[in-house]
């Protein structure tokens, strides 16, 4: 797919979202992000603010397969992977397909399911695939779900376990919208729902074009050297308990690909892994119980590190003044104590 | 590892067992690595090197061996003791040890058992050796003939300092103060030597010091200091930056700064630390106190001569091929002064003398006294009297607070009388006669063609009176120093001759050598020159009132005084307006007319001083112009001055110098690369630019993205207005170059599929051409919106070079000096400020 198309099937995308929801472009593209960069989206914030309003216009923006689970106490696991039946006429099993098989799931509060029906995401979101009776089945490409949740303190729920959200790329708090684009919902959202609108804008093959294109941008090593010394930082927080895993700096750089790829480049930009950082690493890292004592936030946490991590140490270097203090980037970073676990 | 088969096994395999740790354990133990031995060839090349700085308080290089051999064995010893991890008593007791030994088998061998191990008789010796060392330095001028004494003296002093900066440097962990024990080797040349201590003792010794700074810093760094340890280059670097610094500016500043003839140590004189400064050592002690611009050791005296005399103090006959030097005679001395045989031939009619002295401070073996005495009274002590020399010398006493009365006796002698004496001569010692082996060539020419038709001894004394009065020659106090011939050795005379400038010493001692080259017997006679009447008279008994006279270090004088057979000693002047020549000396051709008894502060050093011209020579311009010649003076002080200017200048412009010149280099760089296909050219144009908003105070963070910086650039006011100028265009550039070369797909390896980023902003992508003129578009634009302040600070003192220096320059003070100096500062100015308001209320 050639950058005018990419840009076109892009922008056809944002610009269908920001129809049905009012000032959350932000949001919006991150969603995107998330989709091209074949990862899997938690939308977490207080009932109403638009999450599954969200998930379900990505969902129909693109000509694709959709579903949706609405996790409940009583959702089993066989209801999300599917099930094999007897099947009297054939006198055999068959299997019968789960919620799971769509290109996108919408799973409505995720955290009101069990742990077991939670954990039946787990495979299905990292393998793209389904085990049912020993049989492995492909799932469509491509594949994202699109959780939501409400915050963990809400009633009933069941926390997401680490290793869960860990396989979220990213997490996106939808917040409450400013005053213009809540009175301009009010306006023209009254009568219908604006959903019902919204019609396909890209088709399944151009969606697994972008994400090919995205895959193809190219990633230098300075790039890499600045995530990882991101990732370390994490790590030699002594602000943290849990720091990202190498996992998430996979996720981070694929998601700092797409932003590249939805900005028109081919290259990634410190900057792209800096406007996606927060969103990637927030959800994934714990605070020690002293940080949080003091009113920081992982997102104040990794903000904090973006701010003390050199960008390019070796710029002066390379120009011919090597300046002392700055160079290696790791070195560079003060290590803190330890972190007590 | 398991302990497992071992476990159970026989008692044998136990020892076994045990024996294998410990003899693992042995070269661990012995094995100090290269520590002890670095760190000993560190102070054995200190001392060693400092000691180089002592050839020319001793002469030659024979001492030098010995020397060199003790410091070697004490060091060696140490370290030995050390690699084995002895006790550090133990190495300072060994190192001792060692020094002994070499000292007994270098000097006692002879006597002592063994030839190393020192006995009663070595003890001896030993007190043999010390006195004639003592005797060296007391009565020897430098450079000292170096006897066993004085060789054994140095040695053992070394030797202890060797330890001593051991135990500093390496023991105590001091190793910056042990450059004061290199130092006090140092300050034996520095104020005995007129040189200083010279080039050869001054490298050694500061080789030295920094090997040693460098093994302890090596070896132990200082836990403050870890991180920064002597193997970062870093530290190198800013080690030789302030090496390079402080070397520069004590060349440099030293001979710009004027004042240097002034003070404690006024540039030639030197700290004389043998016997009282108002003493007057014979020969080479006279340039310094007639140097000394205070007038110390002031001696009056009251007389009933027609004309003031010269005081004589002491007689420097001994020419021993290298250098002049007193011979006291004490053999044949005779005791007691109330009556002296002048020894005078009575050729001539003579007529008495009487003057009364007071010594005051003047302290030295020698007394002043008219010549020639024959009796004096009024003395305390016992004094004895030399019959050759007539000069009288204390045996158990000196000259301070003396008063006392001479009476002398003087020939009255004319150039008829003089020409006359013409027979050979007979009777007196051979001695002043003595030849020496190893005249210069010069020396020999000059008095053969300047004697050249003179057929009398009196005639050729004339001669050479003559051509040193000649204008050829110059009175200076500070050329043989700058000439580095002030002494009084052979050579000294030879560059005096070709120099023709120097002062009393040097043309005494050239008239009395070419006098015996001549065949005249001669010797320097060493006093005071005729002083300056005080203006008050002092009752003499029997004399009534007399003028009274005083004279201090500044008249100090040399003069030769050449034999007659028949006559006796004669003085002559061939000083040029010093002194006052004697009316027999005074031929009609001479230019001696112009000289007078002024006093010798009018003759400021440097400046010129001819016969002719020295009764004009008052108002002398630029006192310290440290020239042999006033006509060299003015260029040399401009010279110094337009050095200092430059050096000035080019300090304050090395920011902008070392800014400009960054640019420069990158900006060639940039557009060498953009040309061809290399890649990279963007990056020391990225740099530049950094460095540009750094200069004016819109630098970059460490952690910002170079979009992220290139955006707070443009909202911010030092590019002008927010919004699209030609100088935010040409940063955008910048910065979209810079991060498509950082970041992007290496150039070849050719993009698939994003040819669209590629074009993102094609306009922007080449506004300028050359990464030189988008430079140059920035800087204007900057340069343009930035305050006056900002634009002189970013033109002269540019931040972006100003911060490397600053971490150039050594970090970290010790926090406990920083606080223990700021309070002491503290302490001081309360004091001042609590003793003003005191004396403020009375």
């Amino acid at each position: 797919m050639d950058a005018e198309a990419f840009r076109s099937a892009s922008t056809r995308i944002l610009a269908a979202i920001n129809t049905v929801i009012d000032g959350k472009a932000e949001a919006a593209q991150l969603a995107l992000t998330v989709l091209l960069a074949q990862g899997h989206l938690l939308l977490e914030d207080v009932p109403g603010v638009g999450k599954t309003l969200l998930a379900k216009t990505l969902a129909r923006t693109i000509d694709c397969t959709v579903s949706r689970i609405q996790f409940t106490p009583d959702l089993l696991p066989s209801d999300v992977t599917g099930v094999s039946i007897y099947n009297q006429a054939t006198r055999s099993f068959e299997f019968r397909h789960g919620a799971v098989f769509a290109n996108i799931v919408i799973g409505d509060e995720i955290n009101r399911a069990s742990a077991k029906t939670q954990s039946a995401l787990l495979e299905c979101m990292e393998e793209h695939q389904v085990t049912v009776d020993g049989t492995s089945y492909r799932l469509d490409e491509p594949f994202m779900v699109v959780a939501t949740q409400n915050p963990i303190e809400m009633e009933g729920t069941y926390p997401l376990p680490e290793a869960q959200r860990d396989r979220f790329m990213a997490r996106i708090s939808m917040g409450y919208p400013d005053r213009e684009s809540e009175m301009e919902m009010l306006e023209t959202h009254q009568a219908s729902s604006p959903l019902a609108r919204v019609t396909a804008v890209v088709t399944a093959a151009e969606v697994a074009a972008m994400i090919l294109t995205v895959q193809q941008v190219y990633v230098s090593r300075s790039i890499k050297e600045y995530t990882v010394a991101l990732g370390r930082a994490t790590r030699e927080s002594g602000l943290l308990r849990l720091g990202a895993s190498p996992r998430s700096m996979l996720q981070l750089l694929r998601a700092a690909k797409a932003t590249a790829a939805l900005d028109g480049r081919d290259f990634v930009l410190p900057d792209d892994v800096v406007s996606v950082a927060e969103a990637v690493l927030a959800h994934r890292i714990i605070l020690d119980r002293k940080a949080a004592s003091v009113g920081e936030t992982p997102q104040s946490v990794i903000r904090a590190i973006i701010a003390k991590i050199p960008v390019t140490p070796e710029v002066a270097a390379s120009a011919g003044r090597p300046r002392r203090g700055q160079a290696p980037a790791m070195a560079a970073e003060p290590s803190k104590q330890p972190n007590p676990r | 590892m398991t302990l497992a088969p071992h476990r159970g096994t026989d008692p044998s395999s136990g020892t076994e067992r045990s024996s294998v740790p410990a003899a693992g354990a042995v070269p661990r133990r012995l094995g100090t690595g290269p520590q002890p031995w670095v760190m000993a060839a560190a102070v054995a090349v200190a001392v060693a090197g400092a000691a180089l700085g002592l050839n020319g308080v001793l002469r030659g290089w024979a001492w030098y061996s010995p020397v060199f051999t003790t410091v070697l064995a004490v060091t060696v010893s140490m370290a030995m003791l050390r690699s084995v991890r002895a006790p550090a008593w133990l190495v300072a007791a060994g190192g001792l040890a060692a020094l002994i030994l070499d000292l007994t088998f270098t000097f006692f061998r002879q006597h002592s058992i063994a030839g190393i191990i020192p006995s009663p008789e070595t003890l001896n010796y030993l007190g043999k050796f010390l006195r004639r060392a003592s005797e060296t330095v007391l009565a020897e001028s430098t450079p000292v003939a170096p006897n066993a004494g004085i060789v054994m003296l140095i040695c053992a002093v070394l030797g202890l300092l060797v330890i001593l900066i051991d135990a500093l440097a390496f023991r105590l962990a001091l190793p910056a103060t042990s450059g004061l024990a290199i130092l006090a080797i140092l300050v034996v040349p520095a104020m005995v030597k007129p040189q200083s201590v010279g080039v050869l003792g001054f490298v050694g010794a500061a080789a030295g010091y920094l090997f040693i700074l460098a093994c302890s810093h090596w070896f132990a760094p200082d836990a403050g200091t870890r991180a920064d340890t002597a193997r970062n280059p870093g530290q190198l670097r800013r080690a030789a930056v302030t090496a390079a610094m402080a070397l520069a500016v004590t060349l440099l500043l030293q001979p710009v700064i004027p004042g240097f003839d002034q003070g404690t140590f006024p540039q030639g004189s030197r700290l004389n630390p043998f016997g009282g400064a108002t003493g007057l050592n014979p020969m080479i002690s006279l340039g310094s106190s007639l140097r000394s611009p205070s007038g110390a050791g002031r001696i009056t005296f009251s007389t009933n001569a027609p004309t003031t005399p010269y005081l004589r103090s002491v007689t420097v006959d001994s020419f021993d091929g290298d250098s002049w030097a007193p011979d006291d005679r004490d053999s044949t001395r005779q005791q007691g002064t109330d009556r002296i045989d002048s020894g005078l031939d009575t050729v001539a009619t003579q007529s008495r003398v009487t003057t009364a002295v007071n010594t005051g401070q003047y302290t030295s073996p020698y007394l002043p006294a008219p010549y020639a005495p024959e009796s004096i009274s009024g003395l305390t002590g016992r004094w004895s009297w030399d019959p050759a020399t007539l000069s009288i010398k204390g045996v158990d006493t000196n000259s301070r607070d003396q008063q006392y009365v001479v009476t002398s006796v003087t020939p009255r002698l004319t150039a008829a009388l003089l020409a006359r004496a013409t027979e050979p001569v007979r009777g007196i010692p051979e001695q002043f006669l003595r030849q020496p082996s190893n005249v210069p060539e010069i020396v020999r020419t000059t008095a053969d063609s300047v004697t050249a038709g003179a057929v009398t001894p009196y005639a050729r004394a004339m001669a050479i009176q003559k051509y040193l009065r000649s204008l050829e020659f110059t009175y200076s106090l500070q050329s043989p120093v700058q000439g580095g011939y002030d002494g009084n050795g052979l050579s000294v005379l030879a560059d005096f001759l070709t120099v023709k400038s120097g002062y009393c010493i040097h043309f005494a001692s050239a008239m009395a050598v070419m006098a015996r080259l001549e065949g005249i017997p001669s010797r320097i006679a060493v006093g005071y020159a005729p002083g300056r009447s005080t203006g008050t008279t002092v009752a003499v008994s029997g004399q009534g009132p007399l003028p009274e006279f005083e004279v201090d270090a500044r008249d100090a004088h040399a003069w030769p005084e050449l034999y007659f057979q028949g006559i006796g000693w004669v003085p002559f002047e061939p000083t040029p307006s010093r002194g006052v020549v004697p009316a027999y000396a005074m031929a009609a051709s001479t230019p001696s007319g112009a000289s007078t008894n002024e006093r010798n502060d009018a003759l400021t050093p440097g400046g010129r001083s001819s016969a002719a011209a020295a009764p004009t020579a008052a108002p002398v311009p630029l006192p310290g112009a440290a020239a042999p010649a006033s006509g060299n003076a003015i260029p040399a002080q401009a010279f110094y001055g337009v050095g200092a200017a430059l050096l000035l200048a080019l300090l304050v412009a090395s920011p902008r110098l070392v800014r400009g010149g960054v640019r420069r280099r990158r900006l060639r760089t940039a557009d060498r690369r953009g040309s061809g296909a290399a890649p990279a050219s963007a990056l020391p144009a990225w740099a530049e630019l950094r460095d540009l908003a750094t200069d004016y105070g819109v630098g970059p963070l460490a952690s910002e993205t170079p979009r992220h910086f290139f955006q707070r650039l443009r909202a911010s006011a030092a590019l002008g207005e927010p919004g699209d100028g030609p100088g935010q265009r040409a940063a955008a550039a910048l910065t979209e170059d810079f991060e498509r070369e950082k970041y992007g797909r290496p150039s070849g390896a050719g993009g698939t599929g994003g040819s669209g980023g590629r074009g993102g902003n094609p306009e922007s992508a080449n506004p300028a051409g050359s990464a030189a003129a988008r430079i140059a578009l920035v800087q204007d634009s900057l340069r343009a919106h930035a305050k006056p302040l900002v634009r002189l600070r970013a033109e002269w003192l540019p931040p972006s070079v100003m911060s490397g220096w600053r971490r150039a320059l050594p970090r970290r003070v010790p926090a406990g000096t920083a606080q223990r100096t700021r309070r002491w500062i503290a302490g001081v100015w309360g004091q001042i400020r609590n003793t003003a308001r005191r004396v403020r209320r009375g």
